[in-house]
């Protein structure tokens, strides 16, 4: 491994080597952590890579970070690991805050035994949010998903979203609601969907809701189910039911009008542009390649309202992850979103 | 489309925001060439429209004298949001924002201005679906209520039509004393129902102000201590390095107990004092908060003398730099007697504080700037740990509402080591740390609440009422006598008397 991600020690000294570190560095640092976040990944590089998604976020969320690089197909068993700190100026006279993150490169028994190797350097009585980034395998392993608070993925990763989305379905009933299932993807599209509510708060456009007939979404390659769950999200709240399932799909709203839904393929943002249109109306929100703002526009006869733009987040993975963060919300919503589409997945 | 069927709520607002959303309106701002339009309500407003915060249609008038277009003045706005925003402002997006501002010139005194701002609140309504709903901002001086209230009435603009509703937003000082404060309630209660009355202090728009609610009553370690059965006294404080700063003109009528005691620093003690409120509803929380301002024991005559301190600084040093006395600052008068220092003992007679010391504190040109609240818990008893020679300091929790808002206790310790020696040490919360993002503006959080009908930040008439009235008897007793004004140079921690009163109590005051 060419990348090191911080001072190697051996796993059974991790906090007594933590505690050295503190020690060392003298007064001017200050320990903060309100959360354990573990990173699972089996990706070779991933190591590199998830360190710099949390130095993008350990400024704004103090955590101890658990990073773990697997590979459980590995034969037999080894188990490496470092520790570092993350840390950023507080304020003009204060010192430094810093983040604790222990990172970990494990291979055959060890990547499968992620309680006894990792959970047991978790900072105590702090949640546990676990992001998985590796396909979710059967049998699902009941002890391990009972540990977490709090479980990321990131469905726009996913090969096979109809086998994964069930197995996230048994460990939602493993965990009996206890974990908090957060697909990222569905985070992806909150600020999206939050511009487009907003539309509809203008009482002019408001009854237009029910008259929708045509939805067009623009995705960059890679992100058809970030467009999938926003068509999921609107279903779900407008009571739409799905009728054609194809490649265009068709939707059918409580007076039996049907909506036609298309998406394209475009190079840009992740979604890049959504068009909506009702018997008497148009609405869009747009996002261009480099800019940090969604333009919304609001069109028609007879037709007064005249939204805002809004600021629009940077789509980046750290920026992504301090959304979830902030928000920590139960998203009651998704799974029924997720249902709607699933028969749309693959 | 069949009317009877359109829908009346957002059904895709479900799972966006778990706040109560602002509802469209007009918000008309008067005063809207002043510091308080530029320096906090523009940003403030800015802000929450790229955040998606503002209701879709919303419609700002600015309302004042000079003659101007709305162009040159939404070009000021800019400058001044570009200066004071607390986010970066983006041309496109304070574009976006900026088409829902107008500039309306008119004096306060033009009946005609009024009637011509209802016609283009009218307009404003049909053009951009803001329902009828006006929020009144009144970010003017006290003495201009009286004409732009009369006017606002005499133009119908209060009258909200039905279905709509029409609210005030009123800056403090809500009045100087219980009689011009009645007075000015009655005033704007004669145009505005109580309940759409909304009373600005900006302290309750802080978090860490709105933290001591979920502290006390989201956390079971603290409720149950808190009273007079652990609590030894209590000390809230709030002190700053700067002198009068120009504002010699109000301060010299005001001075430091009307300027702080009876608006910010009696909040707080509400807070930290009140019982459960029996909801979160706005009314539910005030009713306690009101509660504890009748339990104030009242200061009168000679006890005045006993439980509060008034003083008035000197020249001294601050941050080694040399300062003039209060009466040495431009446009104080000379031999002036108002206070800018004020510590009272007082006492809240019910069951829960009975005996327990609440020690306030407020002063200009400190060595230092803070806010604070700091609950002193009894001693342990004098057995095992605690006996003669061994002294143990008493538990302290710290609530700080500014600098570096956060919480943090007090407790022994053993020091390791062979010998049995005990130590202070201090559990540290800070809000920067923990949670990083900078937090909101107070006036982000108190617009939004006024445009979703949610008072529980404002001060309820009742409040500010009670409050004034335990002040106005300490101004009474002032009266009488001019002896007792103490002097303590600048960038020391007060007179010798402020630490005598404490001292009766057994109390040191603190060093924040």
């Amino acid at each position: 491994m060419s990348f090191i991600p911080g001072i190697p020690v051996p796993i059974g000294g991790i906090e007594k080597a933590l505690g050295k570190l503190w020690e060392e560095s003298g007064e001017s640092k200050t320990r903060a952590s309100l959360i354990n976040l573990a990173i699972y990944s089996e990706a070779d590089d991933s190591l590199e890579k998830n360190q710099a998604v949390i130095q993008g976020i350990a400024g704004e969320h103090a955590m101890r970070s658990l990073l773990i690089q697997a590979n459980p197909e590995a034969p037999g068993s080894s188990a490496e690991a470092w520790i570092s700190m993350n840390c950023y100026l507080r304020g003009a006279k204060g010192g430094e805050v810093c983040s604790e993150q222990v990172s970990f490169q494990l291979c055959g028994e060890a990547a499968r035994s992620l309680q006894s190797v990792v959970f047991s350097h978790l900072d105590s009585d702090l949640p546990l949010i676990l992001w998985w980034q590796a396909d979710f395998r059967s049998p699902i392993d009941c002890k391990l998903w009972r540990w977490v608070d709090r479980l990321l993925f990131d469905s726009q990763t996913w090969s096979h979203l109809r086998e994964q989305f069930e197995l996230v379905e048994k460990i939602a009933s493993i965990t009996e609601a206890r974990t908090i299932l957060c697909d990222l993807n569905w985070t992806r599209s909150f600020p999206l969907r939050q511009a487009i509510a907003g539309i509809f708060d203008a009482s002019c456009a408001l009854p237009e809701l029910q008259f929708l007939k045509t939805l067009q979404i623009d995705h960059a390659p890679g992100y058809r189910t970030t467009a999938l769950l926003l068509v999921g999200w609107l279903a779900d709240r407008l009571g739409w039911r799905l009728t054609i399932e194809s490649e265009h799909p068709q939707f059918q709203d409580a007076r039996g009008n049907s909506i036609a839904v298309s998406f394209r393929e475009t190079a840009g943002k992740s979604i890049s542009r959504v068009h909506l249109e009702s018997v008497s109306a148009k609405f869009e929100v747009t996002r261009e390649a480099n800019s940090d703002i969604f333009l919304i526009t609001a069109s028609g006869e007879h037709f007064g309202c005249a939204p805002r733009s809004l600021r629009a987040p940077r789509e980046e993975t750290s920026e992504l992850l301090l959304l979830e963060l902030s928000r920590s919300s139960q998203h009651a919503l998704y799974r029924n979103a997720a249902t709607i589409i699933k028969p749309l997945w693959e | 489309m069949n009317p009877a069927n359109l829908l009346t709520v957002n059904p895709l607002r479900e799972g966006i925001t778990n706040r109560l959303a602002p509802e469209p309106c007009t918000l008309v701002i008067f005063g809207a060439t002043g510091d308080l339009t530029h320096r906090k309500l523009i940003p403030a407003l800015y802000n929450l429209a790229a955040e998606g915060a503002l209701p879709p249609a919303i419609n700002i008038i600015g309302f004042a004298r000079r003659e101007k277009s709305s162009d040159e003045f939404r070009a000021e706005l800019e400058a001044s949001a570009r200066k004071f925003s607390r986010t970066a402002l983006n041309e496109d997006l304070w574009k976006s924002f900026a088409a829902s501002i107008t500039y309306h010139q008119s004096s306060f005194d033009d009946l005609e201005g009024y009637k011509s701002l209802a016609t283009a609140m009218e307009e404003a309504d049909q053009q951009h679906g803001t329902r009828g709903n006006r929020l009144y901002y009144l970010a003017v001086a006290p003495d201009q209520f009286p004409v732009i209230l009369a006017n606002v009435r005499e133009s119908g603009l209060s009258s909200a039509k039905e279905g709509s509703w029409s609210r005030v937003i009123v800056e403090k000082p809500f009045g100087t004393d219980l009689k011009s404060a009645q007075a000015l309630n009655t005033l704007v209660n004669e145009v505005f129902a109580e309940s759409d009355t909304y009373r600005i202090d900006h302290y309750l728009g802080k978090e860490t102000a709105q933290n001591i609610m979920v502290m006390r009553f989201a956390n079971s370690i603290f409720e149950s201590l808190w009273n007079s059965n652990h609590i030894d006294h209590v000390q809230i404080t709030a002190v700053e390095p700067l002198g009068v700063e120009g504002r010699a003109g109000y301060y010299d009528k005001s001075g430091a107990m009307r300027d702080m005691v009876q608006n910010h620093l009696l909040q707080l003690l509400t807070l930290t004092a009140m019982e459960p409120p029996t909801s979160l509803g706005a009314d539910a929380i005030r009713d306690e908060k009101v509660k504890v301002l009748r339990s104030l024991r009242p200061l009168k005559g000679d006890d005045v003398f006993k439980h509060v301190v008034r003083a008035q600084y000197t020249a001294g040093l601050i941050n080694g730099q040399p300062v003039p006395g209060y009466r040495e600052a431009e446009g104080v008068p000379q031999g002036s007697t108002t206070e800018t220092y004020v510590a009272l003992q007082v006492n809240i007679d019910n069951w829960r504080w009975a005996g327990v010391p609440f020690f306030i504190r407020t002063a200009k040109r400190m060595p230092k700037g803070g806010s604070e609240i700091a609950i002193t818990f009894k001693s342990v008893p004098k057995v095992l740990f605690n006996q003669k020679d061994e002294n143990l300091e008493q538990n302290v929790l710290v609530i700080r509402i500014q600098p570096d808002e956060g919480i943090s206790l007090r407790m022994s310790a053993k020091r390791p080591g062979s010998s049995l020696r005990i130590e202070q040490v201090k559990m540290d919360f800070h809000y920067g740390t923990s949670f990083g993002k900078a937090t909101p503006e107070a006036y982000e959080r108190l617009l939004l609440d006024a445009m979703s009908g949610d008072a529980t930040l404002f001060a309820r008439r009742d409040e500010v009422e009670e409050a004034w009235a335990f002040v106005d008897a300490i101004e009474e007793a002032w009266k009488t006598r001019s002896d007792d004004l103490a002097f303590h140079s600048a960038g020391s921690w007060g007179p010798s008397e402020a630490t005598a009163l404490a001292a009766r109590h057994g109390v040191i005051w603190r060093r924040i």
